[in-house]
């Protein structure tokens, strides 16, 4: 490989063109255009290494991709597409390429001070406890948006520290075109927080664990889940009926991780759980992309829509604060959209009748 | 043109840009590729009868495509021209329980025709490999087989009727939902493999089974493919016809078990996996003869068959996995689709081994046993053009042999740009130059497909 490759020759070469990822990619199934398709974009990474087109011609599709990786999971060739499309991303998204709300994303969560002035005003009172061998990772803008999350894992899982001087784990970056910033800062978080890091988000689990290795890291449903905490659990009524609970898949976490049974468990222990169809499809709020192409991200989520009203749902449940935002933002009517640890943190707050 | 195509459709369905016209220049198969001058996403009959009438006009190609995942070169534009995605046309327009047929738009998937006769208990039998990305067009016009080609036939034991655009921008409707018709030539079952060449295919009637309530399934490792081979002729001339009877030779075993773990025995020469379905008691009967039958066999080394529904996923993802499993060894992987007589599966197995050899490149071979259809897999390589070359001849003497042995070029894959240079080995000059007036006929002025079928 020369130095001058925009993608790892080795990357490019794993797939065989089968076109298995054509049924199960978003944007495809929206345009039944092959250059918006999995096996599309990567015929086009290949012209781009062979300079046969250049990055700005590329750079519509680069950005029209969820990069949610439910290609990677029915891959037969096992191709490595979230790593190909973050090369591509390091590529293109430079200079007056780069989106300029990513732009303005990436400088705040790539300082340090303003990272924590996003959860100045909500965790302020949270202090280091303990010397723990887990600590809690605090979503950089799910702790301005959703500072709930991180007290009900506090309160959930209470032997657990937090370090209130902590940074950006680098996923944002690596996904908006800072490859190695997006590592350098997962590295760095990785020596601030020296254990196994907890994280309430499936995106930044990923990334984590992608830069760090899968044993240091744990989303909070599969930490609570592998620590057999499952008979915990309590159900929740709403007018002597188990409440109904739906989930919304973390793309990174069920197709990076391979984690989608454990949330489920714990749902199901809680209250009468109800698959929502399409459930480990995107919602197209894919990091920074509702922000980026609202208009796109509304067109994949229209489709859940439909189906979420139809299910009467008491709760949807996410994994991840994207999916929280997205989900939260675009269903105005029906059921509550919430954190699955807010949820357990209410099951185990149920006191036993005495 | 392109003026002229957006002003006929709209700039919404064509695409000239130079990143529509890369993706659109390749489909599932290695090696081949073709810049298209343009790219249309038809959404009607209507759409599909412009396009071709405009390609005549301006006497440019047609390249109808699917889902693009043949592994003939058959949706490569290697004369550009304008590629024909009939993708958008994918809704299925309806399922008939009490006429077990379903009327389909050409780029519906197979797998959801499937799932959508499944909802009424009936299924749609051919089930190819990529059917979770194939459509129904494509299958039609390549005669897509399966895994249960033996037991349930291929894809042209389950067309109807078809509308289809000619070469001139004509449209026909042939056959119908009719059980019995002979009113006129069966230009139905002639436009069944017709890769593109004599009309694009704008909606399907196609027939429908009851679907069956139980499967079974079983394993059987022996010493050879050989001797796997006589066990299938014998569970055959038994008088059963299975499901399922797969294959896998000790290259694809290893590197299935490399890959997915699953316990397979490494140092068997073949892998066979048996089955059947239909209701309980004859899916039981028939799995537990044909187990009984390999045992019989010379050079058996042991027979388990599933006990539970996870068993036999098990089993099957041994045979699911082969292709990607073999695919990783290399960076180019070249699946061959030859196809023989079950009496000569252990000769022209032993012969693909010989061919490894000779060019000293890996060859995996897995296949259906069952009806004679062989996926020798070649993998090599690209970077390295020796190996390449090796791989090439290597696959001309596939082929050959196959006609040797009284077979086929390919069972089930296709002719397209990939093995047209084959064809005339197999065919013989007469019926070349029949086939050419055949396409002639549909397509006078040779815009469809051109140096596929009929060129």
């Amino acid at each position: 490989m020369s130095d001058d490759n925009v993608f790892s020759q080795n990357l490019l070469d794993r797939c065989i063109s089968c076109g298995y990822c054509l049924p199960v990619c978003p944007t495809y199934q929206i345009t039944k255009d092959e250059s918006s398709s999995p096996r599309g974009r990567i015929n086009i990474m290949r012209a781009v290494q062979k300079g046969e087109l250049s990055l700005f011609e590329s750079l519509e599709e680069s950005s029209y991709c969820l990069g949610c990786r439910a290609c990677e999971v029915v891959c037969p060739a096992g191709v490595e597409y979230g790593h190909m499309l973050e090369e591509w991303r390091d590529a293109a998204w430079q200079g007056k390429n780069r989106p300029k709300i990513v732009k303005l994303l990436l400088f705040v969560a790539s300082n340090k001070f303003l990272v924590r002035m996003l959860g100045f005003f909500n965790l302020r009172n949270f202090k280091k406890r303990n010397n723990s061998e887990v600590d809690l990772m605090m979503g950089c803008f799910e702790r301005g948006l959703f500072p709930a999350v991180s007290k009900s894992t506090l309160d959930v899982f209470k032997e657990v520290s937090l370090e209130p001087n902590q940074g950006c784990c680098g996923a944002l970056h690596a996904h908006n075109g800072e490859l190695e910033k997006g590592k350098e800062l997962a590295r760095e978080l990785g020596r601030r927080l020296p254990g196994t890091i907890l994280t309430t988000s499936g995106g930044c689990a990923a990334h984590l664990s992608d830069v760090l290795g899968k044993d240091r890291v744990k989303e909070v449903s599969q930490f609570f889940y592998q620590k057999e905490l499952l008979d915990t659990l309590k159900p929740i009524f709403k007018n002597d009926k188990k409440i109904r609970i739906g989930l919304q898949d973390s793309c990174h976490l069920r197709n990076g991780l391979g984690v989608f049974k454990e949330p489920r468990e714990i749902l199901k222990r809680i209250g009468e759980y109800q698959e929502v169809p399409f459930a480990s499809e995107c919602c197209g709020a894919a990091g920074s992309y509702s922000l980026v192409r609202p208009k796109d991200s509304k067109k994949v989520v229209e489709k859940k829509k439909i189906e979420i009203a139809k299910l009467n749902l008491d709760y949807l449940v996410t994994v991840n604060p994207g999916c929280q935002r997205q989900m939260k933002t675009n269903i105005k009517k029906g059921p509550k959209v919430i954190s699955i640890v807010e949820l357990m943190q209410m099951s185990l707050n149920i006191k036993d009748p005495q | 043109m392109v003026n002229e195509l957006i002003a006929l459709l709209g700039a919404e369905k064509v695409k000239v840009d130079a990143v529509s016209l890369e993706t659109y220049s390749k489909d599932a198969t290695p090696e081949f590729q073709g810049q298209p001058d343009a790219v249309v996403l038809a959404e009607s009959t209507d759409d599909v009868v412009k396009v071709i009438k405009f390609a005549n006009e301006k006497n440019v190609p047609v390249i109808a495509r699917g889902a693009g995942s043949n592994l003939c070169a058959a949706t490569v534009p290697t004369s550009g021209g304008i590629v024909l995605a009939l993708s958008k046309m994918n809704k299925i327009l309806e399922v008939s329980k009490s006429e077990m047929l379903a009327v389909v738009q050409p780029a519906v998937n197979t797998l959801e025709l499937d799932l959508a006769a499944a909802q009424i208990d009936l299924m749609y039998p051919p089930d190819p490999g990529s059917r979770n990305v194939s459509t129904i067009g494509g299958n039609i016009s390549t005669c897509a087989g399966g895994l249960r080609g033996l037991k349930y036939g291929v894809t042209r034991n389950y067309v109807l009727g078809l509308e289809i655009v000619l070469g001139t921008g004509e449209v026909i409707k042939t056959g119908g939902r009719l059980v019995k018709d002979v009113a006129g030539y069966d230009l139905t079952r002639l436009f069944v493999g017709s890769e593109g060449t004599l009309g694009v295919i704008t909606e399907a009637t196609v027939s429908l089974r009851p679907r069956p309530q139980f499967s079974k399934y079983g394993v059987s490792y022996f010493d050879s493919l050989e001797n796997a081979a006589l066990a299938v002729e014998e569970i055959v001339a038994s008088g059963i016809l299975p499901a399922t009877l797969e294959f896998l030779d000790n290259v694809c075993i290893n590197s299935v078990e490399d890959y997915a773990n699953l316990g397979l025995n490494r140092t068997a020469g073949a892998l066979l996996l048996f089955g059947d379905d239909g209701d309980e008691h004859t899916a039981e009967l028939n799995t537990a003869q044909m187990a009984r039958i390999c045992q019989e066999t010379q050079g058996n080394i042991s027979v388990t068959r599933a006990k539970d529904i996870a068993e036999a996923d098990a089993l099957l993802e041994a045979r699911r996995c082969s292709l990607p499993s073999l695919a990783r060894l290399k960076s180019l992987s070249i699946l061959e689709d030859i196809s023989v007589s079950r009496p000569m599966l252990p000769l022209a197995v032993k012969k693909i081994e010989e061919i490894a050899k000779k060019y000293k490149i890996v060859i995996g071979t897995f296949g259906h046993a069952g009806d004679g259809n062989l996926h020798p897999t070649i993998v090599v390589d690209k970077n390295q053009p020796e190996e390449v070359a090796a791989a090439h001849s290597a696959l001309a003497e596939i082929f050959n042999l196959a006609i040797e042995l009284g077979g086929t070029i390919t069972g089930e894959h296709g002719v397209g740009a990939a093995k047209l240079p084959y064809l005339e080995a197999r065919l013989g000059k007469t019926q070349m130059e029949v086939l050419r007036r055949v396409k002639k006929t549909f397509d006078p002025n040779g815009i469809l497909n051109p140096g596929k079928l009929g060129s």
